[in-house]
């Protein structure tokens, strides 16, 4: 959904919200994205930075308005009007911060109390930081919840597409669809370590076909 | 007297605010055992639960910047209610939040005034 003030288009377009705690990179992240940093839009009123993100499928264009923040979140929850209308969803923690996945439930229940059954991704940000607090084996909560969970690294660009790519597939009901052109990125300011990153992915998949510990919260603390 | 209510409020707001930009952990100083604060929404009671709320708030370097200021005295003796409107500047955010404020002052037997009352809210939808 666009802002009043803000230019509308003839193809597809999904409202889509991004929450998890504050400095976890949510606002980095959008911000990748150089089309939708040109055209983004603040609503004071709601306290809302509306970011259009158009990327190239093999059906044709497809917009995503990202939701972002001006900080709220630091304060505690947020108001309804932020989710409401909702079509997709990126729930953000970072993985050098082990607070920020304790609270996935948190934003997860705030979220689906306002937007029922919509698609959701978790990303897991900041890869490419050396010190991980939260290894990806330990990332389990959304097995339980049947969302997408991708390691992404805003900084790098790592897995920037792969949250929009899952979402688009569910919005089309497509899993087929796929992207023929990449959008304009802002060029990476970090590199991550991609033999690092391919052994965390693969002990990812290998944790996938572990039964689920019985609660996440108790084991992690 | 009107005006020296007026002064109380104004004189109280620029305090809380400096204090509450440069160095939270003083706004101990200004609440007792039976303070109120409800910050959006939560509820928490007593000096050290809001000493605690206040200093592991998620954000380090902010600025309020106050709009306004009106007080009242209030039904207990020499007691001020204070109420602001302002915006806040977090550090790395691109703009200000929009906030509203209220205190209950009553005085202390050394001449100034504790918070027995504080409700804070964001302002948007």
């Amino acid at each position: 959904m666009a802002l009043p003030n803000q230019q509308t288009v003839d193809y597809p377009s999904f409202k889509l919200v991004i929450v998890g705690d504050g400095g976890t990179g949510k606002t980095t992240f959008v911000k990748r994205h150089l089309t939708g940093e040109f055209e983004k839009k603040y609503e004071p009123t709601i306290g809302v930075e509306v970011h259009p993100l158009d990327f190239f499928t093999n059906c044709g264009k497809i917009r995503f308005y990202c939701w972002d923040t001006a900080g709220q979140e630091k304060f505690g929850g947020l108001r309804d009007g932020y989710y409401i209308h909702g079509q997709c969803a990126i729930i953000m923690f970072d993985v050098t911060a082990r607070l920020t996945y304790k609270n996935v439930p948190t934003w997860h229940r705030d979220l689906c109390r306002v937007c029922e059954n919509i698609p959701i991704v978790l990303c897991g940000n900041k890869v490419d930081v050396k010190n991980r607090q939260v290894k990806a084996k330990q990332v389990t909560f959304h097995r339980k919840k049947n969302l997408q969970y991708y390691e992404i690294s805003a900084k790098s660009n790592y897995n920037f597409e792969k949250p929009f790519l899952y979402l688009a597939r569910k919005l089309a009901g497509d899993p087929n669809l796929h992207f023929v052109e990449s959008p304009a990125l802002a060029p990476p300011e970090v590199q991550i370590d991609l033999a690092a990153q391919q052994q965390h992915e693969a002990e990812l998949a290998a944790a996938a076909s572990q039964p689920l510990p019985d609660d996440d919260d108790e084991a992690f603390d | 007297m009107e005006e020296q209510v007026e002064m109380v409020g104004r004189a109280f707001a620029d305090h809380y605010y400096n204090l509450f930009d440069h160095d939270r952990n003083a706004l101990v100083s200004l609440y007792r055992p039976a303070s109120m604060l409800t910050f959006e929404g939560q509820k928490i009671l007593g000096v050290d639960e809001i000493s605690a709320k206040l200093s592991q708030l998620s954000f380090d370097q902010c600025r309020h910047v106050i709009s306004t200021i009106d007080s009242q005295p209030s039904a207990f003796a020499g007691g001020v209610v204070v109420v602001v409107s302002g915006s806040l500047q977090l550090h790395g955010e691109d703009h200000p939040l929009r906030f509203s404020q209220m205190f209950h002052l009553i005085p202390t037997e050394q001449g100034s005034y504790f918070v027995q009352n504080d409700i804070f809210r964001l302002n948007y939808c």
